[in-house]
């Protein structure tokens, strides 16, 4: 850079490719992905026993069973909130440590807005289905996997990619989303019990965010 | 009668490599410290302290200098009016590579 004033004929096109450069240069500093990812991991692996202890199972001699995933309703709303909390403060930390400001504020208030909206949901079906039991078609089953934790982590992580302009987040988030709401079964999912039958996604989702984390990590986008 | 050449609305604070610059990075990270712009604009502190005491009595940014610990730090922030201004440069650029371009293609 020279500290002459450019004249009106100079190149408008170099302009505009600095000033672009720039730009571009700022978001990479300000990128702190891999351990948003990793902490969406962690609380995700975290919650795996809640949702197993938590989790209320009323078997009848015919071999019907009833459950309901009470450790989900009450873990998840707070390791959320607490989650998208800590990612906020790390982004600030690093963004302020790098000499910049963050461009975190909109996906947290997304990630607590998703929590309000999970939350709602799964009091209201907690309140309503043990008294008007059905059997629902796939599309409704591929919506109560969006309305989820962990769906709702792929909604908020969208805004995140928009936000930090990352493309190898918005993939990455796609293939998240998509094994998360088309559940990959290799038939490891064990009918036999209840519990049992939660477990994998878990372990997938989680093992997915970790991957992404490390490999986020490995070329530090 | 024709419009208006883009040239005759630019502004001599803005149109500037380094100006331009300050603004750029200080509009995309909200928030910058005096040490990041000066690696990133490979300029000398005193050019930079020149450049932005340019666009701060024009009151496109403010400066706020503090402490972290022992250790001094100067913080630049964008006002409405830089942002006005910043968004103003990029569309009379875009508006001048046209019009060269509708002359090569004329």
């Amino acid at each position: 850079m020279t500290t002459d004033s450019v004249s009106a004929g100079d190149d408008p096109r170099r302009l505009l490719s600095e000033v672009r450069t720039l730009a571009h240069r700022v978001r990479l500093d300000q990128r702190l992905t891999w351990v948003a990812l990793l902490v969406l991991a962690g609380v995700t692996f975290l919650g795996i026993p809640f949702d197993w202890f938590g989790m209320k199972v009323n078997c009848t001699p015919d071999g019907v069973c009833e459950f309901a995933r009470r450790g989900v309703l009450y873990y998840w709303p707070l390791a959320s909130l607490l989650a998208y909390t800590a990612i906020a403060v790390l982004y600030v930390r690093a963004a302020r440590a790098r000499g910049l400001g963050a461009r975190v504020l909109p996906y947290s208030i997304t990630g607590a807005v998703t929590t309000l909206l999970f939350t709602a949901t799964w009091v209201a079906a907690a309140l309503y289905f043990p008294s008007h039991p059905q059997r629902f078609p796939e599309w409704v089953l591929v919506f109560d996997r969006l309305i989820a934790p962990w769906g709702m982590i792929g909604v908020a992580l969208l805004v995140l990619a928009r936000l930090e302009r990352n493309l190898a987040l918005l993939a990455f988030t796609v293939v998240y989303l998509a094994v998360v709401l088309v559940p990959i079964n290799f038939g490891w999912v064990d009918h036999s019990s209840t519990r049992a039958e939660f477990l994998p996604q878990q372990v997938i989702n989680g093992g997915v965010l970790l991957l992404g984390a490390a490999g986020f990590r490995r070329w530090q986008r | 009668m024709t419009d208006a050449h883009p040239v005759t609305g630019l502004d001599d604070v803005v149109h500037q490599r380094v100006r331009l610059g300050i603004l750029t990075i200080t509009h995309e990270a909200r928030r910058v410290e005096f040490g990041y712009l000066r690696t990133q604009l490979q300029l000398t502190a005193g050019n930079l302290s020149q450049h932005l005491g340019v666009l701060e009595t024009a009151g496109l940014v403010e400066i706020e200098k503090g402490y972290e610990g022992k250790r001094g730090r100067t913080w630049i922030t964008l006002t409405p009016a830089g942002n006005a201004a910043l968004a103003e440069e990029i569309g009379r650029l875009k508006l001048l590579i046209a019009r060269v371009e509708e002359g090569f293609t004329a």
